[in-house]
């Protein structure tokens, strides 16, 4: 009674309009319908504004040949956007490179934040600290660490090379050589990003009843079978989700291939999110930008589904 | 008595899980030296930087010694001359506390009605304002631009301070945790007397502080951090935000790392101030996301 704000059962008798009324005045007399009407009453209009409009307004753009100086004179051109889209030199290549980036990253990241947040997990002391010390790379800004392995990198006097050059070691060009570029600079991106993993997936872990591997121990299972018996099918819907939102965030990359190389050296580490920073407000070519968002949320939503399907899995504790 | 039984009967499959045997001790010693090697990966960068801030240049490409034989504070006077860091600073400060005070506030609000009110429609609306999470920014950026642009906000710091009021992420947080939240409490207050207002304010808030504090320090971090938007919607150098003056110290000094690393500083400290007092708040908040989601 003091939590219903309207009432769906008042439409028995009357016509359904007399209900409606009756049901708002007798709603309104509620303190929880002024609180309530005076917080989502903004928030409908805030997200009117900044983002159910421009959502619908990108599927308008996708298809016209924007004028920015006269938007209203805007000619309707169908799908040539996406057509010009694909005669866009950097086209491929932007997505070749943005999948390999989301590919390797898989590969850096994956596999190592489960062995770090395996063995978190089973530290007996100290786990806080250490991963309050593996998520300092997390909160660390973007483009300062962008700058700083820029410098740790530099093939002439960066330290890496030097201490390479100390040990008589073979040296790298990292982020100045064409087929070096792209996987240092995901790797930059993954040991940035590695503690956030951890975090998720330590947690998830931790979820696991203890009773589970009580019993295993009890028919001697070796901490190995533990391992890939209990702990990684039973990780199941947090590796999911970890792989979701790895995908998604690899395939939206920006900040460190921007800040980092500028897409270089030629079109190296050049992602598809540049093309649609630079078709926007390089070439204010706006139609074609949102054109090419409006793919890469087809394949993020794609990818993610198929994700789902494959990984998710049947059971729930 | 019962608990040696157990150890008798225990210890010829696995005494170690009771006692610990060497074995054990080896094992927690190996996890130890992962971890420490780990976080010694995870640190060792930023405290080279911290040092190569304080050298001069010749002395930074050409020694690779960690601590500086000279120290110096000339890389931060002069990078505070020649950049306007104190303005970058201020806009970002100001930037980033109003959009995380504001989204707090409604997510909160938002939170508590969408998790214990009961009214028409509630479900499918919560759906609506969650599914703008799974649109990429790109889709909305060309769009989102042209709106700020007719709002006559371009160029200007309202602009990246209006999109980020609301958060449906931190609305997802909020109503996971405001469920917990026995509704028998508010039925008392109400009982009592007081208003809706009065109840969100001194009831509803205080018991959701652990949520909200995570939710603070995510939104926080994320909107000092921003690049993307405030790269498209600020232009001039006097409205520029930390990240964007930064990211442009590498056309203005070329090489000159000494300047990166005392610019990157100025822009990290802050950051690992409020991490050092915030970090448990921060972990656990994500654990609890990442469980729930």
């Amino acid at each position: 009674m003091t939590t219903a704000n309207t009432t769906g059962s008042q439409g028995q008798s009357g016509s359904r309009l007399r209900g409606a009324v009756a049901a708002v005045r007798w709603a309104s007399r509620k303190p929880q319908f002024w609180f309530g009407a005076s917080i989502i009453l903004p928030t409908l209009i805030w997200y009117w504004m900044f983002s159910f409009r421009p959502i619908l307004n990108a599927l308008r753009l996708a298809v016209v040949q924007y004028r920015v100086l006269n938007p209203a004179a805007s000619k309707f051109v169908g799908m040539d956007n996406f057509l010009q889209l694909f005669e866009h030199p950097l086209f491929f290549i932007s997505v070749r490179n943005t999948l390999l980036w989301a590919a390797l990253a898989f590969v850096f990241i994956l596999p190592l934040s489960i062995f770090i947040a395996t063995c978190l997990a089973n530290v007996r002391r100290g786990r806080n600290t250490y991963q309050a010390i593996i998520f300092v790379p997390v909160v660390v800004s973007l483009v300062a660490v962008s700058l700083l392995f820029r410098m740790l990198m530099d093939p002439e006097v960066g330290m890496f090379n030097q201490i390479l050059r100390a040990l008589h070691l073979p040296e790298s060009r990292w982020l100045a050589g064409t087929s070096s570029a792209l996987p240092t600079i995901v790797a930059v991106g993954s040991w940035k990003g590695l503690g956030f993993y951890v975090v998720i997936l330590t947690a998830g872990i931790l979820h696991i009843p203890e009773e589970l591997y009580d019993a295993a121990l009890v028919d001697g299972a070796s901490e190995w079978q533990r391992f890939w018996r209990i702990t990684l099918p039973l990780l199941g819907h947090t590796l999911l989700l970890v792989t979701v939102l790895l995908a998604i965030g690899t395939l939206q990359e920006f900040t460190f291939p921007f800040v980092m190389t500028r897409g270089g050296p030629g079109d190296a580490t050049y992602v598809y999110n540049m093309l649609i920073y630079s078709e926007a407000f390089e070439d204010l070519r706006f139609g074609t930008a949102t054109a090419a968002a409006l793919l890469q949320f087809g394949l993020i939503l794609f990818i993610s589904l198929v994700q789902i399907r494959l990984l998710r899995p049947r059971w729930s504790y | 008595m019962a608990a040696s039984e157990e150890i008798e009967l225990v210890s010829p499959l696995q005494g170690s899980k009771y006692r610990p045997s060497p074995r054990r001790l080896v094992g927690q010693a190996i996890l130890h030296l992962i971890l420490l090697a780990m976080s010694f990966v995870s640190v060792t960068p930023f405290v080279w930087m911290v040092f190569a801030s304080f050298k001069h240049f010749q002395e930074l490409v050409r020694s690779t010694a960690l601590l500086p034989q000279v120290w110096t504070l000339e890389n931060y006077i002069e990078i505070i001359g020649r950049v306007n860091f104190p303005a970058a600073f201020s806009n970002s400060t100001l930037q980033a506390t109003s959009v995380t005070l504001c989204s707090a506030l409604t997510s909160a609000a938002l939170g508590f009605i969408f998790a214990k009110y009961r009214f028409w429609g509630k479900e499918k609306l919560f759906t609506l304002l969650l599914s703008t999470m799974m649109i990429p920014f790109a889709v909305v950026l060309v769009p989102l631009y042209i709106t700020i642009a007719d709002l006559k906000m371009s160029n200007h710091l309202s602009g990246i301070i209006v999109t980020g009021l609301w958060s449906s992420f931190g609305l997802f947080l909020m109503r996971q945790f405001m469920e917990s939240i026995p509704s028998e409490l508010l039925d008392a207050a109400r009982i009592d007397g007081a208003s809706e207002w009065r109840i969100f304010f001194t009831l509803v808030l205080p018991m959701a502080t652990s949520a909200l504090a995570a939710l603070i320090v995510f939104i926080f971090l994320f909107n000092w951090d921003n690049f993307l938007w405030p790269l498209v919607v600020l232009n001039s150098p006097e409205k520029q935000t930390l990240p964007l003056v930064l990211a442009g110290l590498r056309s203005l000094y070329w090489t000159r790392y000494e300047m990166w690393a005392a610019g990157s500083m100025l822009t990290v400290v802050p950051v690992m101030v409020i991490y050092i007092f915030a970090s448990k708040y921060f972990i656990r908040g994500l654990a609890m996301t990442g469980l729930k989601a």
